[in-house]
């Protein structure tokens, strides 16, 4: 029996997965440091998460249909979105004596680590599309598919979590500015 | 302006993929960009505080 992940085919599905992954730890992550150290994501923050969201449905595309030019550019738009946001917000907090929003990680903001990783999903995507080949997918091995449903509901899980999460913060009008706690929470 | 849409229609997109339904995930997908749109063009289009 062929083990999950042994053609070159299983690879790219390999890398999609893992990439799909990568984008549900930077949602998991950011919505724990949201909830233990109470701080609220503001407007240009949910767009960013907003971002990863539409870079990810390309992935779960990639994964479920298999690979196509298509999908990859649908990933790759979304994250040009997204560093658009992360950078004006990058951008807002560039002035000296500035001490940008929220707490730091490793030295750097969210939406500083947010711009790289969506330059790093861009020029993931374009180097999958220089090494695919056009050829039929083969179908994943039981594991393989077993493993790759589970980050697919993980991300559709965190889509809905941050729905609800953004409801309770702003309600159905604008999120302010500079948030500090929840509109709809005591 | 209702922060919380593009996580709904993203989410209803991922939905549709899961289901096997792929045009459709398309069609969420580009009502998520469009609302993405509109709401950058609400929060990102003040002022910078640099000075060229």
């Amino acid at each position: 029996m062929q083990s999950a992940f042994t053609s070159p085919a299983s690879w790219v599905r390999l890398l999609n997965l893992a990439a799909l992954a990568a984008i549900c730890g930077a949602l998991l992550f950011a919505f724990i440091w949201q909830i233990a150290f109470n701080e609220p994501p503001c407007p240009l923050c949910l767009l960013q998460r907003a971002a990863f969201a539409m870079a990810g449905i390309g992935l779960v595309l990639n994964l479920r249909f298999g690979y196509s030019p298509t999908h990859y550019g649908l990933t790759i738009v979304s994250s040009m979105a997204g560093a658009f946001a992360a950078g004006r917000q990058v951008l807002l907090h560039i002035a000296p004596n500035d001490t940008g929003f929220g707490s730091p990680f490793l030295g750097l903001h969210f939406y500083t680590w947010a711009f790289i990783a969506f330059c790093v999903l861009i020029a993931f995507c374009a180097v999958m599309l220089m090494l695919e080949q056009q050829r039929p997918v083969p179908s994943p091995s039981a594991g393989a598919a077993r493993l790759a449903n589970s980050v697919i509901v993980l991300f559709f899980a965190l889509s809905v979590a941050n729905a609800i999460s953004t409801t309770l913060e702003c309600g159905f009008g604008a999120c302010p500015d500079d948030p500090t706690g929840y509109l709809w929470l005591p | 302006m209702v922060m919380m849409l593009p996580f709904v229609t993203a989410a209803i997109g991922t939905w549709q993929a899961m289901r096997g339904k792929r045009g459709s995930c398309l069609g969420w997908w580009l009502a998520t960009f469009v609302i993405f749109v509109a709401w950058s063009h609400h929060h990102m289009t003040g002022t910078l505080p640099i000075s060229l």
